[in-house]
């Protein structure tokens, strides 16, 4: 029951923080489950995903709905990222547990160092620097 | 071929390699490569993100499945409480800044990191 509560409230501090702050849930599931409910790396992420599919259904369902979504480009990257994805499963389930779960912690801190340096520039006068060309360092 | 499609096919195999190597959605490289490399607005970008994550957590959740690394009750009961977060999120955390949002949770993330490391 206590194991039940953990997941519900791991699962709702993630849930804010993706809506909040735009981030996937991926980056938050995995790390909790392999540091706080102690899964081993691969079972960590094969639940990841199995929490990803059906919330990027709905999402997928909530931004179509509103004209959201870009079919044209949507489904060749779809098509793509199926054999990316099962390629890169495969890959996954290959490497040494310890591995992988090193690797996934180089993983967040490029991502966390990649949000703090957004945050002291916000990403629409990035978009906003593309649109005015030289305008920008970039 | 149109160079569209090739981008696109190019963003798609790179998303869905980091999705299944880590059991991520890939949003964190649809995202931005569609603002950057296509020319979406963020709004689509994040629409477009979300219905490719459809096509490459499924591939990657079909392959850990086979090999019976899925924990589905607890999958089922965090889902339940992320769509409740996504909600309270959405309407009540924006009050917090932002930046300061950001710079806690990236502080979070790297301690993390160095923590899976070790």
């Amino acid at each position: 029951v206590i194991e039940i509560f953990g997941f519900l409230a791991l699962g709702l501090f993630a849930g804010a923080m993706a809506a909040a702050l735009g981030v996937g849930g991926g980056i938050i599931f995995v790390p909790a489950l392999v540091i706080v409910a102690g899964f081993d790396q691969h079972l960590a992420q094969g639940t990841s995903l199995a929490i990803i599919l059906p919330t990027a259904i709905v999402s997928t369902l909530v931004h179509a709905r509103a004209g959201r979504v870009v079919w044209p480009v949507a489904i060749p990257i779809g098509v793509a990222g199926l054999i990316g994805a099962l390629l890169g499963a495969r890959a996954a389930i290959a490497l040494d547990p310890e591995l992988l779960r090193r690797l996934f912690g180089i993983l967040l801190v490029v991502i966390a160092a990649r949000m703090l340096l957004r945050a002291r520039r916000p990403y629409a006068d990035q978009i906003n620097d593309r649109s005015e060309p030289g305008s920008g360092p970039s | 071929v149109k160079p569209l499609i090739l981008r696109s096919a190019f963003i798609g195999i790179g998303a869905g390699l980091v999705s299944g190597l880590f059991g991520v959605g890939g949003g964190i490289i649809v995202v931005p490569a569609l603002v950057l490399l296509i020319g979406l607005t963020q709004f689509q970008a994040s629409g477009t993100s979300a219905a490719t994550i459809v096509a490459s957590s499924t591939a990657g959740l079909v392959a850990f499945a086979v090999n019976g690394q899925v924990d589905w009750r607890a999958a089922l009961v965090i889902f339940i409480g992320s769509g409740t977060g996504a909600w309270l999120g959405a309407h009540s955390i924006t009050r917090i800044p932002e930046r300061t949002l950001t710079t806690a949770f990236a502080v979070v993330l790297i301690v993390a990191g160095v923590r899976m490391w070790l």
